[in-house]
């Protein structure tokens, strides 16, 4: 089942083209990798998903609803219930920090949603131990590391229940030993079937957990295909540099 | 020099010095949200409103307190016609003129609250479903005065020494009656107890800022 579709997405930054063309599907359950080199557009095509980014022209459907069509976007409230299934993880975590950890994860179910307190006492509660971060309940989050961080920031998305969640770069802030624990959720989020699309320079995760590959560069979505088709045997000459390059 | 003579002139110094601190009390209490009201004014996305804002911030910041204090006093009774109508208690003029003054200095300080947050905290509102106005509430505003509260604490000083003002609209607070005692006995003694009142007063705000900067320290 289609959850996500994209089409012919474009936008520019005044003379610079920086999304031509894209297209792609998100089926229910997917994992998928968007890799390219920086600067590709890859973060601007997930941002646009999330309506973080306006696009100029195009159309992204979610859920069987147009966030956008052929660049066309309906009214804020109507927006906002589209992307409202969506959870985003961002690059360098955005927790709020005059928040504990406890109250960063309970703040938008209570005052977004206006959820009772116990039920998302109860659901804080469990999330926190998925991301084994229990211990941290009642911490701020300037006394976490990097890694500890980015989980409590994955406890908050997967608080408001999301059908899809975004991770833009995940990894790309922290220190090389931290990646590690960061990865280790994601990688039972997709074990658990949460459909997701993660922005990442990590090859090893991409290979070893998403089932597609998107390889972006210059604005366009040059090529896609399975783990094993990409990498093992990529088409494309840009796609069979960029590879080369990532593993040297 | 007696222990009575240092108490008799001490206690009407110490009067005037409770006409300090409601000064002080009164200028914070209303100069916070009014300079809190200006600085949403500033961000305004309407150029009349944000103008509005600026130009009134550069007025008062461009100009000296004593200027407009005066100005207050004395100055707005001398308008044609409506003049009559703006005769104040002269206590009450100053105080008017403190709010007006700190004001704009406050909005400025919060405005740089407001410019230090980074985007990434709208953003992950956003993506949370936050309202416009939920974000400022329950994001941005905590963490404004939390970056702004040592610049508040820096102006509130600033403006206890500045009650001293008074003087020169000549309502009675404690430099007038230390300057009596100096004409009067032909002593410097008195600008010395004034001097510790003084920093007995910032030595209590100094205080208050610290723990308020620990108890809201998030860490």
């Amino acid at each position: 089942m289609t959850i996500i579709q994209v089409s012919n997405l474009q936008k520019s930054f005044g003379q610079l083209s920086v999304l031509k063309n894209i297209t792609f599907d998100v089926k229910k359950n997917d994992v998928i990798a968007v890799i390219g080199p920086s600067g590709s557009g890859k973060s601007t095509m997930l941002r646009s998903i999330i309506h973080l980014e306006k696009v100029d022209n195009g159309s992204i459907r979610i859920n069987e609803d147009d966030l956008v069509k052929n660049g066309i976007y309906p009214n804020d409230r109507k927006i906002k219930q589209i992307t409202h299934k969506m959870g985003m993880v961002f690059q360098h975590f955005n927790l709020f920090p005059h928040l504990t950890v406890k109250e960063n994860l309970e703040i938008a179910p209570l005052v977004v949603q206006s959820e009772k307190i116990e039920i998302v006492r109860k659901r804080s509660t469990e999330v926190l131990e998925k991301v084994g971060l229990s211990d941290k309940a009642n911490v701020f989050p300037a006394k976490l590391s990097g890694g500890q961080k980015q989980r409590v920031a994955i406890a908050r998305a997967l608080m408001m229940n999301p059908d899809i969640l975004l991770f833009d770069e995940p990894t790309s802030a922290l220190d090389p030993e931290l990646t590690g624990e960061v990865l280790k959720v994601m990688k039972i989020l997709a074990q658990e079937h949460m459909t997701m699309i993660v922005v990442t320079h990590e090859m090893g995760f991409a290979k070893e957990v998403a089932n597609r590959i998107l390889f972006m560069d210059n604005g366009e979505i040059v090529e896609s295909g399975s783990p094993e088709q990409l990498f093992s045997n990529p088409k494309n000459e840009r796609t069979k540099s960029f590879l080369t390059k990532a593993y040297q | 020099m007696s222990t009575d003579y240092l108490v008799n002139i001490t206690i009407p110094m110490l009067e005037g010095a409770k006409i300090t601190i409601l000064l002080f009390l009164i200028a914070i209490a209303f100069s916070i949200p009014l300079g809190f009201f200006i600085t949403l004014l500033s961000q305004s996305n309407n150029k009349v409103i944000s103008g509005i804002s600026k130009s009134y911030v550069y007025v008062m910041r461009g100009t000296p307190l004593l200027l407009q204090l005066l100005f207050i006093c004395f100055g707005l009774p001398m308008i044609p016609v409506i003049g009559e109508y703006l005769v104040m208690d002269r206590f009450v003029a100053a105080c008017l003129g403190f709010i007006l003054n700190y004001a704009a200095y406050f909005s400025e300080i919060f405005r740089g609250g407001l410019l230090s947050i980074d985007k990434g905290q709208y953003e992950a509102a956003q993506v949370l479903g936050f309202s416009r106005s939920q974000t400022t509430i329950k994001i941005i505003l905590p963490q404004m005065f939390r970056i702004a509260l040592p610049a508040v604490s820096n102006e509130s000083i600033t403006l206890i020494k500045d009650t001293a003002l008074l003087y020169a609209v000549a309502v009675p607070e404690l430099l007038h009656f230390a300057q009596t005692a100096v004409n009067r006995d032909f002593t410097i003694v008195p600008f010395f107890i004034a001097g510790i009142i003084f920093l007995l007063l910032t030595l209590v705000l100094t205080a208050i800022f610290r723990w308020l900067e620990h108890k809201f320290k998030f860490e």
